[in-house]
């Protein structure tokens, strides 16, 4: 599984936004709310800009950081794939990718968070691409 | 029926099961469409479930309570089974789950009850207990716990357990493909082929869409991990409170349990509540109603029987 991408924003001419995956408390565990506000520079953007990726399959998806009054920003994140228009998504692709999206923030979380970690417990719980 | 619940629509409807042949009853409270059955007549047995499950989990417990004269109160907590399932992690508190079951036993008017507690059954159902003593006879507790910290070595570790739940990995992991209800509980049971062709099918399809899964990643949030969780002060009561009962109460506890391993949760429940009867063991991990049905709906029969003086 190759490794995802941050991005500057592309064009959106032609694609809509697919919500994939919501995360309601991303500052469960701080270090993960730590670990977007470093890598999108969301100290200085705040909610003014989203943040870009390219999966390993060459899907795009935007990160949306979502704020709630009276907790530390972001409190939520909601990832949206960016799709043509029309067309519809690829599960394959998006699961894929969504599991590369988590074992490149466990690795740049790092300390007690181990990519070896998220890989067992994908495994434990049988996650179908990983035994393929 | 058999499903994959990660890969497999299930059509929404009336869930239909020969092991549960009950009438869905529904209330409101708080604001969401709560379900459960109501079944027999005689002084009630409240059952309780937890994570990830639902009123089925009790389903060998049904028939044996209303054949000995007992009224049987199965809810389905706000988030599961036949309930209304709430789309945002922030619809979810322990103190609002304590809420929901008082006002559906308020309405109810419940009196007399014994209150059969199990996994997140056990903070809401003591949580109700010890609220409204005057409703209450009786407790059975299973698997659960009701203090502040610390947890069980289980719950600290990263593998499996904090990161299942972490952030984005739940949502992934418990929402896409309802690990929790599929593959979890089939790790947490002792005869993990009869429950997966019995039972599994019956938990993950109750949840058939990411969106309905949403407090099977909830609940482990509410565990307190250090002394900045939620819900700390609500554990300080419950054990606080607790430690003041005098109400009649049965530990039924899975010999095999490794989640809430019975020699560290059942001791401590035995040292908060001295005059309780048990730890009875039976075959079964976490989820041991799915092992020890039968043999724990008995357990339960025979000690009201005690508490009623029909047995020595």
């Amino acid at each position: 599984m190759t490794e995802v991408e941050v991005i500057k924003r592309p064009s959106l001419d032609g694609k809509r936004s697919a919500l994939v995956l919501m995360e309601d408390r991303i500052g469960h565990y701080p270090e993960f709310r730590e670990f977007f506000i470093g890598r999108f520079s969301l100290d200085t953007n705040g909610l003014s800009k989203s943040g870009y990726i390219r999966g390993p399959s060459g899907t795009i998806y935007s990160l949306v950081f979502v704020g709630r009054s009276g907790e530390p920003f972001p409190d939520g994140l909601e990832v949206y794939a960016l799709v043509d228009a029309l067309e519809p998504l690829s599960e394959e692709d998006i699961d894929t990718d969504l599991w590369a999206f988590l074992r490149w923030m466990i690795q740049g979380i790092g300390g007690e968070w181990k990519v070896e970690d998220l890989d067992a417990t994908g495994r434990l719980y049988q996650l179908p691409f990983l035994s393929r | 029926m058999k499903l994959d619940a990660a890969t497999t629509p299930v059509p929404p409807g009336p869930f239909v099961h020969e092991e549960w042949p009950y009438e869905p009853r529904f209330k409101r409270v708080n604001g969401w469409r709560m379900h459960y059955i109501d079944e027999g007549a005689g002084d009630p047995v409240v059952l309780l479930h937890g994570n990830p499950a639902w009123g089925f989990l009790y389903r060998k417990f049904v028939k044996p309570l209303t054949s000995a004269g007992r009224r049987v109160i199965v809810p389905d907590m706000i988030g599961f089974g036949l309930s209304e399932k709430p789309v945002r992690e922030q619809a979810h508190s322990l103190d609002g789950h304590i809420a929901n079951l008082t006002g559906l036993l308020r309405q109810l008017d419940i009196r007399n009850a014994t209150m059969v507690c199990h996994d997140w059954g056990g903070p809401t159902g003591l949580g109700f207990a010890l609220s409204n003593p005057e409703r209450v006879r009786a407790l059975v507790i299973m698997s659960t716990w009701a203090w502040q910290l610390p947890p069980a070595e289980f719950h600290k570790r990263i593998f499996p357990w904090r990161m299942m739940h972490a952030p984005l990995v739940a949502p992934y992991l418990l929402g896409r493909y309802n690990a929790l209800a599929g593959r979890g509980m089939y790790l947490s049971v002792v005869d993990r082929k009869k429950f997966r062709d019995e039972a599994q099918s019956a938990y993950e399809s109750i949840l058939p869409d990411s969106g309905s899964r949403l407090l099977t990643w909830t609940w482990p949030r509410w565990i307190p991990l250090d002394d900045t969780a939620r819900g700390l002060e609500r554990f300080e009561w419950l054990e606080r409170e607790l430690k003041k009962s005098k109400l009649p109460t049965l530990l039924v506890w899975g010999r095999e349990d490794e989640v809430f391993d019975q020699r560290t949760f059942a001791k401590r429940f035995k040292e908060l509540l001295p005059h309780a009867e048990g730890p009875e063991l039976v075959t079964g991990r976490h989820f041991l109603q799915e092992d020890s049905g039968a043999e724990i709906a008995v357990k339960i029969n025979n000690f009201l029987d005690r508490i009623d003086g029909k047995q020595p």
